[in-house]
């Protein structure tokens, strides 16, 4: 089956539903043995060094997968810099497909733009309502592993996010992904309770380097709310497919994030909030709104190079759990 | 006796509490600390405190911090967050439980609000060294100037940016060229330093800013933060061992439960 690369979640179902395989080019990345060398690659094409590291990741990641030679880039309600990128990809021979969540979350809008994808890939509303049934079933289990983590203390930080981070594409493979996940459940009954003295939620884009979790968990504070990951799981029971990807929060304003944000840390009974943002993003911008809206602690947290914390982060965590005590 | 020991990446700093209040302190340069007084044992550095030459003291507890806690252990020490240790030496050795501590320290600066007597919210600087020690000794190397020298100037300060501690020696051999006097040189270079701080001040705000740090001796840098910011900035004596003091602290604190 066909591979067809994204920037980031898009509506996976038309995807599908064209009997094509999505891929999460930032999936691929990180998960390289070596993602450092990926961006270092980008950097000698001539990549600035005051550049999001995802951005150059992808780049890499796109040429080097020989079998990519599509790829559908979210060029509005996630990261300017996709235009650029896709510019320099355009260059190299690549099939580019834009895809643009509408800035006033306009329901006409978004659905105009999904049925543009869905004539560009080949399919049509039959198709992919049948396929969202399909995935919709795949995701109810997200929400019950977003559940176990964070009402039963069952499941950690990382696997909360890992799991949730997946759903971009389902690991090209719904029904696999979802029998691992079955698995997963499986077993944990006979698992004891997780107890941690912190609950923490973490908001914003994933984390660059994938010891943070293990780092809180040690020092007696576990992530209970992976905001953006929980986000891509679409948490939202509809029908109406438009609809579910404008609820999605993570593409449109900060304000509206917002309101989910706050939500969950009620519900959540959170200690603290640490707010991640890449080094030389945009969204930098949007943690002094998000610093004045919400009334937990919170740890404004930047990350740069990929795998694993350094030693001022770490100084800086140590500090915030010390201050939440 | 209670001993604090700050694991800073220029020094090592320790600092010793008696049952009576008494503080002792004594210095020494890191790589040389960890060289003559540090073994390898299952992957960690551990550091052997009755070799250090401050007499045979029965330590009832020792407190550590610093960055190289991370990988450094000190047979015996408990360790303990680096802001939290510095908060509780200036809460100490000021009395006071609510202020703004300003902490420039040799490579880091960080900024805390204090509430009776708890941290609430900090900052630290981004990866940049430009508002800390070494700046300021690699400013004062282009000026050939000292470092008490360099911190009696603050007024007439000739303009520098402060975005980048290598590209500022540049800059200011530039102002050097174009004729400025040493004393308006230096002024420029401690505003730089006050400059890159004030958004955490600004931030974190409060009428009383408590300044320690090896940066706190800087007296023109004092007399910056109180004028432009017109607040009252305490320096404790000895800001530089702060966070040793902190820790020491905390070691009898620990001691006594
Ligand atoms: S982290 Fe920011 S700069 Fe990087 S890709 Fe995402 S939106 Fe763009």
């Amino acid at each position: 089956m066909k591979k067809i690369g994204i920037t980031t979640t898009i509506p996976s179902e038309v995807v599908y539903a064209a009997g094509m395989v999505p891929v999460d080019l930032n999936n691929i990345f990180i998960t390289h043995n070596n993602p450092q060398l990926l961006v270092e690659e980008a950097e000698l094409a001539g990549y600035p060094r005051n550049l999001c590291s995802w951005i150059k990741g992808i780049y890499t990641t796109v040429l080097n997968n020989k079998d990519i030679d599509t790829v559908i880039a979210v060029t509005q309600g996630d990261c300017s810099n996709t235009h650029a990128l896709m510019e320099t990809l355009d260059l190299a021979g690549i099939k580019v497909i834009p895809f643009a969540y509408p800035f006033d979350r306009d329901y006409d809008l978004l659905k105009l733009q999904i049925e543009k994808l869905m004539t560009a890939l080949g399919t049509d509303w039959e198709q992919v309502n049948e396929t969202k049934k399909t995935l919709d079933a795949v995701r109810k289990r997200l929400w019950q592993m977003d559940q176990l983590t964070w009402q039963d203390n069952k499941i950690s930080g990382f696997d909360n996010h890992l799991f949730q981070v997946c759903s971009s594409d389902f690991n090209g493979n719904p029904e696999q992904f979802a029998k691992e996940m079955d698995d997963y459940l499986a077993k944990l009954p006979q698992q004891p309770e997780i107890k941690t003295e912190l609950r923490i939620g973490y908001i914003g884009v994933p984390p660059i380097m994938d010891d943070l979790y293990d780092y809180l968990e040690e020092r007696g504070a576990r992530v209970v709310y992976n905001e953006v990951q929980r986000q891509f799981a679409m948490p939202f029971d509809t029908d109406d497919l438009v609809e579910q990807y404008r609820l999605y929060s993570y593409p449109y304003g900060i304000f509206y994030r917002l309101e989910d944000i706050i939500e969950q840390i009620k519900l959540r009974q959170l200690d603290g909030v640490i707010s991640y943002a890449q080094s030389f993003c945009y969204r930098q911008i949007e943690d002094l709104i998000i610093r004045q809206k919400i009334d937990v602690p919170i740890l404004t947290l930047e990350g740069d190079k990929p795998n694993k914390l350094d030693a001022r982060t770490k100084m800086r965590l140590d500090s915030f759990l010390e201050m939440l005590r | 006796m209670y001993a604090g020991i700050d694991l800073g990446s220029r020094n090592v700093k320790v600092a010793i509490l008696d049952d009576q209040g008494q503080l002792k302190l004594h210095k020494f340069d890191t790589v040389s600390f960890y060289r003559e007084h540090g073994h390898m044992e299952d992957g960690q550095l551990l550091v052997d405190l009755s070799a250090l030459g401050l007499g045979d003291i029965g330590w009832q507890q020792i407190v550590s911090t610093g960055y190289g806690r991370q990988t450094i252990n000190l047979k015996g020490a408990k360790n303990i967050a680096e802001i939290k240790a510095h908060v509780t030496g200036a809460v100490y050795l000021t009395g006071k439980e609510d202020f703004t501590m300003l902490d420039l320290g040799g490579q880091d600066s960080k900024v805390a609000l204090v509430r009776k007597g708890r941290m609430v919210d900090f900052e630290t600087n981004d990866r940049c060294a430009a508002s800390t020690g070494r700046y300021l000794e690699n400013m004062a190397a282009v000026l050939d100037i000292d470092l008490a020298e360099l911190s009696k100037h603050y007024q007439h300060p000739v303009e520098l940016s402060s975005t980048c501690a290598i590209f500022g020696e540049t800059e200011l051999i530039g102002k050097v060229v174009e004729g400025y006097s040493v004393a308006e040189l230096a002024a420029g270079v401690n505003y730089t330093i006050f400059k890159r701080v004030k958004p955490m001040l600004l931030k974190l705000a409060s009428p009383t800013i408590v300044f320690t740090g090896g940066v706190a001796q800087n007296q023109a840098l004092r007399q910056i933060v109180t004028q432009e910011l017109n607040k009252e900035v305490l320096v404790p004596d000895n800001p530089q061992y702060n966070g040793a003091i902190g820790c020491a602290v905390t070691a009898k604190k620990l001691a006594l439960q």
